[in-house]
């Protein structure tokens, strides 16, 4: 239960289920077992258009980030908004930019604004990492999932990124994100949930933790 | 007392079971052809001096200037039916490759399945074929030739541009989808352009096919240099034939060049800051090819009313009516079992006569990204030499080496080679363009003879690759097998000359499904051979 | 305002590119709507860079005398010319016997216009490759143990007449070592004998006398074996309806008239003349190629 507002953040070693929950929560993957609502809908019930629509109110920045090389930085922050945007619209886009401003001012909340007319796989791992944080701002959902968001940024980075994810939660939007960080999970979120095998082990306010309690959790897989 | 020491057991080196199988398999049926094909004497030595008249004239080709112009004009319209031919097939392609993508049907196999087959209905067809079968429908009409090269090259186009976008990584388009784009606008900006490189660079390639297609169709009838080098053909004036095969090698080296250097651009784009700057050359790729289709629509003159006139129909309604139903009688399908096997074997000597010549000149030929002028150089000679394999037409090379060599399969399998070893030996040398050169250029800097090198280094990444590209030409010389097969080789295509000469059209339907399954069955097994090297 | 620029571009340029098509003719064929146009063509066989590439020569004259407008469409395949014949592609085509009964067949209606003066009475030859050390003989047995190449399959010179008397002589004209070749044309069985890959051939009796007088031929290489007795060959051959097409009842009577009219002695008629290697033409009749008919059937050549 991730209530309006609210930041989660996500703990657990790797293969602890940290993804899996993500994939959930956006209708990728059904369930094994129990029941998801998101935004008050539940994403494994809907089909076609209408899961589309929920879907564009779920923003995800993925652990591979998914962002098609060849293309421009432009581009692959306006693909955000391949959700809202019939395919007409979305083709000529690719011949004519449309909404560029916004995509600049995207670019530059991320610091990458002289980048947005070059090919994407010209960028480095940490650029790319803020491209895709870029494309979420342009998409501006209600709910953010992000998977490891701040791996490949350096911690002053990693820190103004993930400021960038939970600003929609200041206007009543939600964050869940992957983090292995002690400190940015407790810097940036209002709770702490802890993943083991798949289960939840661990549930509790961000205020309630310290860095070492977290720091013991990772520690506890081996 | 003794000691019993557990020692670990000692790693084994295990073979992967699935490629052995495969190779020896392979090796089985080329020796089987080879064993077929060299039954009895092969060699005839006194018909030395014929093939030194050919060779000669390759150095003292007609330059008689209305000759020339006349190949001028002729060449204008080949390249007319390759333009509008590859135009329509990439158009057939892209439409047809939804069909096929395994993306489009995800789980569901029947439809996959059911599109893949209506797709080797018109692909099992060589261009010739559909170019006669055309005729009789539509006569004296360009769109026979454009027809006769887009409805087959569509097919194979389709295929491939499928296979393609099934293998872009799937991450892209997943995650668009999964923050609610639509399945096309997902492809749009998720799919494309991932392919869009591999799209293009076979653009080109198709292109440079198509050129060598319309000159088979010349033979037939439909025009243009093929017509040129028919007529000069039949009375033997090689150098005639030797004038039209090099303005042929022209046009293919042209769109070779143009492909080339839009692959060199895609792979590795200008970068210019601050700008949205389309690349110059892929702009001026792109408005050239628009540029040439509305001229080559033009200069052919063609009318889309003329596919839709009552002439048309009725002489569709003609054809069917006398092809329809396939002749069924023991003789033929005896004959028809009997000929397929020929077909078989001539089209693997073929590929691994091809394979064999691709592997001893590729490495000559292939232009490695840094190499120096001298390198360069010293490549050029085998890439003219590959370039004149796969210009000079399947038919002159059976008829030329049916000199020296008895009549039989090995003849026409050797000639099928020759065109094959072409366009493989080109294609292995981009294959080794292609390949990372670092971990080659680590073990020369470690002091690796330059063999070893290569060895360890290139051969390895760009053996599969090579491989998979042979595999595919496997199918197009079961194709290409009706032109050689006249002179004393066999084959399903000569079979289907013979019944087509005398118009025994029931019999020409049974032959051209016998030829459609076995392309199928073909593609089949080289599906399977190629996942396997995968 | 770019917009629309750039969209009433695109629809002009397809407008000009209907236009441009409707407003030219192909360079290859020539389109079905030409109703007064006659339109002539000509089976590859003998020199055909010759014929084909000099083809205005024939229509020049033709258009010229009969005050029609005459197009020449090549072809480059027998089995072509006989089903563009039957499409209504092509009026009037320069058949060979066979290919011309074939024609007759698919057009019901068509009619023979003419033939040359050597036409009623036609020879191959059958030539051996030196080294078989044979004899000219009339006896055509011998040569069914060599390898054996024919010209074209439908070729009436190159495979029908000598298939049928290699049959009367006792031999199976399928039945040669290997099976029988088939060169594609009367040059290359003539270079493929002088090789030796096939041991045997046989050719149209026009251009191994030619090729002999031009010295293309090693005499050494290449042996004339035997000379078949006489047949009907080479004829012109006017498609059903084109009368009434062109609107002209008597065209059939006016194409024979010229025809049978070209004399040696005028330049202009020679250089036709020349083209097909003949010393005049004469008329024709369907009944002259019942014997082709009946052998084409007895062979599985005419279905």
């Amino acid at each position: 239960m991730v209530g309006p507002g609210e930041r989660v953040a996500v703990v657990g070693a790797s293969g602890a289920g940290k993804s899996t929950l993500l994939a959930v929560a956006n209708g990728a993957v059904p369930p094994s077992s129990g029941s998801v609502e998101v935004l008050g809908r539940d994403p494994s019930a809907l089909r076609g258009r209408a899961l589309r629509r929920l879907r564009a109110r779920v923003g995800t920045v993925h652990q591979h980030l998914e962002l098609v090389g060849p293309l421009r930085v432009l581009h692959n922050v306006n693909a955000g908004r391949l959700g809202s945007w019939p395919a007409a619209r979305a083709a000529w886009s690719l011949l004519r930019p449309q909404g560029v401003p916004e995509v600049v001012g995207a670019l530059e909340r991320v610091g990458l604004a002289d980048r947005v007319f070059d090919r994407t796989d010209t960028l480095s791992g940490g650029q790319r990492q803020r491209v895709a944080v870029a494309r979420l701002l342009v998409q501006d959902p209600d709910l953010v999932l992000a998977d490891e968001p701040a791996s490949a940024l350096d911690p002053v980075l990693a820190d103004a990124v993930l400021g960038l994810l939970a600003a929609p939660a200041s206007r009543g939007g939600a964050l869940l994100v992957a983090l292995h960080d002690p400190v940015l999970a407790l810097r940036h979120c209002d709770r702490v949930v802890g993943l083991a095998a798949g289960r939840v082990v661990l549930d509790a306010p961000a205020a309630a933790l310290t860095v070492p309690d977290l720091a013991a959790f990772y520690g506890a897989r081996a | 007392m003794t000691a019993v020491l557990a020692r670990p057991a000692a790693p084994v080196l295990r073979r992967d079971r699935r490629r052995w199988a495969w190779g020896l398999a392979a090796l089985v049926v080329v020796g089987w052809s080879l064993a077929a094909a060299l039954g009895g004497d092969v060699l005839n030595p006194a018909g030395g001096a014929q093939v030194g008249r050919f060779a000669a004239a390759a150095l003292s080709p007609d330059l008689d200037g209305a000759f020339l112009g006349m190949l001028g004009t002729a060449a204008l319209v080949t390249l007319a039916y390759a333009v509008l031919g590859t135009a329509l097939a990439l158009a057939l392609g892209a439409a047809g490759a939804v069909a096929a993508a395994r993306t489009t049907w995800g789980r569901r196999g029947t439809g996959w399945a059911a599109a893949r087959g209506v797709l080797a209905v018109p692909r099992g067809l060589h261009e010739a074929v559909w170019g006669l079968l055309l005729l009789n429908v539509l006569g004296l009409d360009p769109w026979v030739g454009v027809l006769a090269i887009g409805l087959p090259y569509g097919a194979v186009t389709a295929t491939v541009f499928a296979g393609l976008l099934d293998e872009v990584p799937r991450g892209p388009y997943e995650a668009l989808l999964a923050q609610g784009s639509g399945r096309v606008a997902a492809a749009l900006y998720g799919l494309l352009p991932l392919a869009a490189g591999g799209l293009l660079s076979y653009a080109f390639y198709r292109l440079e096919c198509a050129v060598r297609s319309a000159v088979v169709l010349g033979l037939i009838g439909a025009g243009g240099l093929g017509y040129q080098l028919a007529l000069s053909f039949t009375s033997l004036r090689w150098p005639q034939v030797w004038s039209a095969v090099y303005a042929l090698a022209l046009l293919c080296l042209a769109a070779d060049v143009a492909g080339r250097a839009v692959r060199r651009r895609l792979a590795a784009p200008r970068r210019r800051a601050g700008v949205l700057a389309r690349d110059r050359v892929l702009t001026a790729a792109v408005l050239g090819t628009g540029a040439a289709v509305v001229w080559a629509w033009w200069f052919l003159a063609l009318s889309p009313a003329s596919l839709v006139s009552a002439r048309a129909r009725g002489q569709l309604g003609h054809v069917l009516g006398a092809a329809l139903p396939p002749a069924g009688d023991g003789a033929l399908l005896r004959e028809v079992g009997a000929q397929a096997v020929v077909t078989l074997q001539m089209s693997v000597l073929a590929v691994a006569v091809a394979v064999a010549g691709s592997a001893l000149l590729a490495p000559g030929a292939a232009r490695p990204p840094g190499a120096g002028p001298g390198r360069r150089l010293a490549g050029a000679p085998v890439r003219a030499a590959l370039l004149v394999l796969r210009a000079v037409p399947a038919p002159v090379w059976a008829l030329v080496l049916l000199f020296v060599l008895l009549p039989g399969v090995l003849p026409g399998a050797l000639a099928l080679g020759l065109t094959t070893l072409g366009v493989l030996g080109r294609l292995a040398a981009e294959a080794v363009e292609e390949a990372d050169p670092r971990p080659r250029a680590a073990l020369t800097a470690l002091g690796a003879r330059p063999v070893g090198a290569w060895l360890y280094g290139v051969l390895p990444p760009a053996a599969g690759p090579v491989l998979a590209l042979a595999l595919y030409r496997w199918e197009v010389a079961v194709r290409d097998t009706l032109l050689v097969g006249l002179l004393g080789a066999g084959g399903l295509g000569a079979l289907l000359a013979s019944r087509l000469a005398v118009f025994d059209w029931p019999a020409v339907t049974t032959v051209l499904a016998a030829t459609v399954a076995l392309t199928l069955a073909v593609d089949l097994v080289s599906d399977r051979a190629r996942r396997v090297l995968r | 305002m770019q917009d629309r620029s750039r969209r009433a571009f695109l629809a002009g340029t397809a407008l000009a590119l209907a236009t441009a098509a409707c407003g030219r003719s192909s360079p290859v064929g020539s389109p079905p709507t030409a109703a007064g146009t006659l339109r002539i063509g000509a089976i590859p066989d003998q020199d055909p860079e010759v014929l084909q590439r000099q083809h205005g020569t024939v229509a020049d004259a033709m258009a010229a005398a009969l005050d029609l407008d005459v197009v020449y469409s090549p072809v480059t395949d027998y089995a072509a010319a006989v089903s563009l014949f039957r499409t209504g592609d092509l009026d009037l085509v320069w058949f060979g016997g066979l290919t011309g009964v074939q024609a007759r067949l698919q057009a019901p209606g068509a009619q023979p216009i003419a033939q040359r003066d050597i036409d009623r009475e036609f020879h191959s030859v059958f030539v051996v490759d030196g080294a078989t050390g044979l004899a000219p003989s009339d006896d055509l047995r011998p040569l069914a143990g060599l390898r054996f190449t024919y010209g074209s399959e439908t070729s009436t010179s190159g495979r029908l007449m000598p298939a049928w008397f290699l049959q009367q002589a006792g031999v199976d004209p399928q039945g040669f070592p290997g099976g029988p070749g088939f060169s594609g044309s009367h040059d290359a069985t003539i270079a493929l004998v002088a090789s030796g890959s096939y041991q045997a051939g046989v050719l149209n009796e026009q251009v191994w006398r030619s090729r002999l007088e031009e010295g293309a031929v090693d005499p050494a290489a290449v042996v004339e074996y035997a000379r078949t007795p006489p047949y009907a060959d080479y004829h012109w051959l006017l498609g059903p309806g084109v009368a009434e097409r062109l609107g002209a009842d008597d065209l059939a009577e006016r194409l024979t008239g010229w025809f049978t009219g070209l004399s040696a002695d005028d330049p202009a008629d020679a250089g036709v003349l020349e083209l097909f290697g003949a010393g005049s033409f004469v008329p024709a009749r369907a009944t002259d190629y019942d014997r082709i008919e009946e052998i084409g059937r007895a062979l599985g050549l005419v279905t």
